[in-house]
């Protein structure tokens, strides 16, 4: 990897992968950084070199369309890269990243994060079981590796994913037990204005449920998960009603299956902006806690710049763009002009964020969903711990997401809090009376990813030890 | 004939591979993770929680949660995130009775 | 009619609650006030290292009493005695060691030097390439990441009220004492402790008093959940590297390694070219960290004064005031001599002797 670059993109989705290509048609130098080892993000993710051959989709095909456009540009894409640490330079920034075992630090003179989204799951009795896959993982699945995570699949959530993942497992040969979602054909018709700017999108939707209902798997609208049940793997899972505002109501039902796909939504994965010095703020719409931003991708850091889900989720179509207007606001940081590039698109990116917008108004949380999460939930995976274990420490005054994370560990474990923090946030704010917004999550630390000591060691010699001057005595 | 097709039959992938996994023989398509040939094989219970030895497994499919780790040459990896190969060795880390 | 407190503390580290705890015992009514949450600083973000081996030989007495306050809080706030290893790798660094080592010693701590064979039937795991090495079996740690916590639960058991996020912007002499602006509104106090850790200097400057307060910003890292690999605290003759393995597995690594930043800004950012050596260091002492995964990097502020004693009395210039901080140790030392302040505050004579802050700084040459 080269050890210089004019501009670093962090991220290789739509948003990312656009803002390279953008950039590098400008005689600069840009390099395109991955945890993949291909491009494609979580959207168009590639399928594995395991598959020789498989039927195309939209996403295969645009994820081709995508790579083969890296391929041909001037773009170097650097992939099975983890960036691990950002640090703002005198000439703009460090990058530590993570290959082969091995750190190497890119330096750049503008950055670009491009980081896209995680899910959100909304912890509820046995969530922990295996055989329980993320509603996004499972799209991550098959997009990769066309495999079913077992014969009998329950698939529920919020949003579009559920009847994307059910079609999926059809697709694949698989068999879906019924599906569960806390949306009701209400909440979805009140989306068909936004939609009806992608026909496309909306057909294809419709064809998911025809088939569906064709196939004769039950839809349980305005329903939920209320328990997983099976020790090593699941066996079965309870589900009930919901109320409007998604209050468990009404008698327990079951479904047998061996596996269950759930998810709440999307939120934007902002910890490799956060590190390198953004403040976040609260948008119901964007999906939650956002990076601190201004138009065109830009931020109130010079050399610093935004695009795509990670940003707020607005969908892959605006992640597209969004990866354009960054790249071109990069461009201008490092001499040219390019105001009236930027204007032509910006129009575009507000219209394709509508559907995107519209979607992610699917899983704005409801009051009833946090008692998903009963009292012996477990909220934090890593540690074990559960909503009465939290409930605890808030109620002995840890009043903010880092105080709980102190007192308990709840957000010090590998994952570094990305399935609890949302959920112990929600946990503070009801019981503080106040609302998510003022509930900032925890301040997060490198590295941005898991590191072996040996890859951070390197190659040490003790003689090159500093000698520092003795401790007072 | 239905709206969504099942085309599982027109997926061709590599050759297996055969490794171990806790000293079980376990096979996998050459190139795809660790992960999925575990759980096409039927191991889906990968580890034990630290403390309460709850059962776990893949969960997000991304790197992210961690609860798909299995141990390699002493390192502790994501198995979502690792190809299987010829040959690997591959230990659990679920509390052996 | 506003309330007035007795005396207010601004700063809720482990000194400040200690400070409190000490003068609620005493009948006083104090009023603990902090700009984050309580145990945010310096006391829940270092590494938990309880070492007499790297303590200053004078305040050696404290550290020893320190040790037994941080026992009698005990498995609250994650308290292990394992006893202690100090590493010498080379003749100079062994000499060093040995030099500083018998210092202490000869201050009061149970230090003696380790053989060869001592150290691989204790450590089995760490490197044979330890030339020289000390131990002191009443070294252990603390969970610094819970003192938050347990001070919160003192506090409210004591009655003490106390304010979180709730940062000091002016300290005005009122009526009675002392007024305090904050964004919770006013707070009304007879008395002030300045008890604000790496933050002394901005918050005595609201009084105009200006205290030579410098913050270093050490790195601590840790590790994933690991098989036992060491079972005692490991430091270095250099004071490079301190190495613990808690109960849950998780390998904690510091070792005063510069971050970048500065108390104003509120909080510090690690940097990778202090974290890498940091941690080869750590490997080179006990290679089968080479596989062991980093989970989080993160700062805390160290605050001293170019003399490095503490800071412990009245508050020059400034009447019914006092500080309390910039302590060499201060996590170890801190629920000691907290109880010292607040004896001193109430008039009555400190246990051991205390550090007037309106000293002349000029740095020592050890």
């Amino acid at each position: 990897m080269m050890q210089n670059t004019d501009i670093a993109v962090i991220g290789a989705g739509p948003a990312g992968a656009n803002a390279a290509l953008t950039a590098a048609r400008h005689s600069l130098s840009v390099t395109l950084l991955d945890e993949q080892p291909t491009a494609g993000g979580q959207v168009w993710r590639a399928k594995s070199t395991a598959i020789l051959d498989a039927p195309n989709t939209p996403e295969t095909v645009a994820g081709s369309r995508l790579r083969q456009e890296i391929d041909d540009s001037l773009v170097t894409h650097i992939g099975a890269a983890r960036i691990w640490q950002i640090e703002r330079s005198e000439k703009g920034w460090n990058l530590y990243v993570l290959r082969q075992g091995r750190s190497e630090v890119l330096h750049a003179r503008a950055l670009i994060i491009a980081t896209g989204a995680r899910e959100f799951v909304q912890p509820a009795p046995g969530w922990t079981t295996p055989g329980v896959l993320g509603l996004a993982g499972a799209t991550a699945l098959f997009k990769q590796e066309m495999t079913l995570p077992g014969k009998r699949t329950i698939v529920s959530g919020t949003g579009p994913l559920v009847f994307f993942v059910a079609s999926e497992i059809r697709r694949l040969g698989g068999e879906v037990a019924a599906i569960i979602t806390p949306n009701s054909r209400g909440d979805w018709l009140r989306c068909l204005p936004a939609m009806v700017s992608r026909p496309d999108l909306l057909l294809r939707g419709a064809r998911w449920i025809a088939d569906l209902i064709l196939g004769g798997i039950p839809i349980w609208w305005r329903h939920a998960v209320t328990r997983v049940e099976g020790q090593t793997q699941v066996a079965s899972i309870e589900f009930r009603k919901l109320t409007a505002d998604w209050s468990p109501t009404g008698p327990a039902r079951r479904v047998e299956g061996d596996s269950l796909c759930l998810g709440n939504g999307l939120l934007p994965a902002t910890e490799a902006a956060q590190l390198a010095g953004l403040w976040l703020e609260y948008s119901l719409q964007l999906g939650g806690w956002v990076p601190c931003q201004v138009a065109d991708g830009g931020t109130d850091i010079g050399g610093l710049f935004l695009c795509g889900d990670g940003t707020g989720i607005r969908g892959a179509a605006a992640a597209e763009i969004h990866g354009r207007l960054a790249g071109l606001s990069a461009v201008q940081h490092l001499g040219a002009d390019t105001r009236a590039e930027r204007d032509r698109l910006r129009a575009a990116f507000h219209r394709a964020a509508r559907f995107g917008m519209a979607m992610t108004s699917l899983g704005i949380p409801r009051p009833g969903l946090l008692r998903l999460t009963t009292d012996e939930t477990i909220v934090c995976r890593c540690e074990s711990l559960s909503r009465t274990d939290i409930a605890a420490e808030i109620s002995s005054g840890a009043g903010s997401t880092n105080a709980v994370k102190s007192g308990l560990r709840a957000g010090m474990g590998p994952c570094g809090g990305k399935f609890c923090q949302t959920t112990v946030a929600r946990m503070i704010a009801e019981t503080e009376g106040c609302t998510e917004a003022d509930v900032p999550p925890p301040t997060p630390r490198p590295p941005l990813r898991p590191v072996p000591v040996a890859a951070l060691a390197g190659d040490f010699r003790y003689s090159e030890l500093p000698i520092p001057k003795p401790a007072p005595l | 004939m239905r709206l969504t097709p099942d085309q599982s039959s027109r997926i061709r992938r590599k050759p297996r591979v055969e490794f171990t996994f806790d000293d079980l023989p376990v096979s996998g398509h050459d190139g795809e993770s660790l992960m999925v040939a575990l759980m096409r094989s039927g191991h889906l219970h990968l580890r034990d929680a630290p403390e309460d030895g709850g059962a776990r497994g893949a969960f997000c499919c991304m790197g992210l949660c961690q609860e798909c780790v299995v141990r390699i040459d002493g390192t502790v990896v994501e198995s979502c995130r690792y190809a299987v190969a010829q040959g690997l060795t591959v230990t659990s880390l679920r509390q052996k009775s | 009619m506003t309330k007035i407190y007795d005396i207010a503390i601004v700063g809720g580290g482990i000194m400040g609650c200690a400070s409190a705890l000490r003068m609620a015992e005493g009948g006083m009514q104090p009023i603990v006030l902090d700009q984050g949450d309580l145990g945010q600083g310096a006391s829940g973000a270092n590494a938990g290292t309880l070492s007499l081996q790297i303590k200053r030989v004078r305040l050696m007495p404290y550290a020893l009493k320190g040790h037994h306050e941080w026992e009698a809080m005990g498995e609250a706030v994650g308290f292990h005695k394992t006893g202690g290893f100090t590493l010498a790798f080379t003749e100079r660094e062994a000499a060093l060691l040995h030099e500083r080592q018998t210092l202490k010693a000869e201050a009061g701590a149970p230090i003696t030097f380790a053989s060869d064979r001592q150290i691989r039937e204790a450590e089995p795991g760490l490197t044979r390439k330890v030339l020289a090495a000390s131990y002191c079996p009443e070294d252990g740690y603390a969970n610094s990441s819970l003192t938050g916590q347990y001070f919160r639960r003192r506090l409210r058991d004591a009655g003490i009220p106390y304010r979180e996020r709730c940062p000091v912007s002016a300290a005005d002499p009122a009526k009675e004492g002392f007024n305090l602006t904050t964004p919770d509104g006013s707070v009304h106090a007879r008395r002030l402790l300045l008890a604000a850790g790496a933050w002394l200097r901005p918050v005595a400057a609201l009084l105009g008093v200006e205290l030579p307060v410098q913050a270093r910003i050490n790195t601590v890292s840790v590790t994933e959940r690991l098989p036992p690999l060491v079972s005692t605290v490991i430091g270095h003759a250099t004071g490079l590297l301190t190495m613990k393995q808690k109960s849950n597995g998780t390998v904690l690594i510091g070792g005063g390694w510069q971050g970048r930043g500065t108390p104003q800004e509120g909080r510090g950012h690690v940097m990778a070219e202090s974290v890498q050596p940091n941690l080869a260091l750590a490997q080179y002492a006990l290679p089968a960290l080479a596989n062991a995964r980093i989970l989080r990097s993160w700062t805390g502020f160290e605050a001293n004064v170019p003399d490095f004693y503490p800071l412990a009395g009245a508050l020059p210039g400034v009447e019914n005031a006092f500080v309390l901080g910039c302590v060499r140790g201060g996590f170890t030392i801190g629920p000691y001599i907290g109880k010292l302040m607040g004896d001193f505050i109430m008039g009555r004579e400190p246990q051991l002797p205390l550090f007037d802050p309106a000293r002349s700084f000029d740095e020592e040459t050890t």
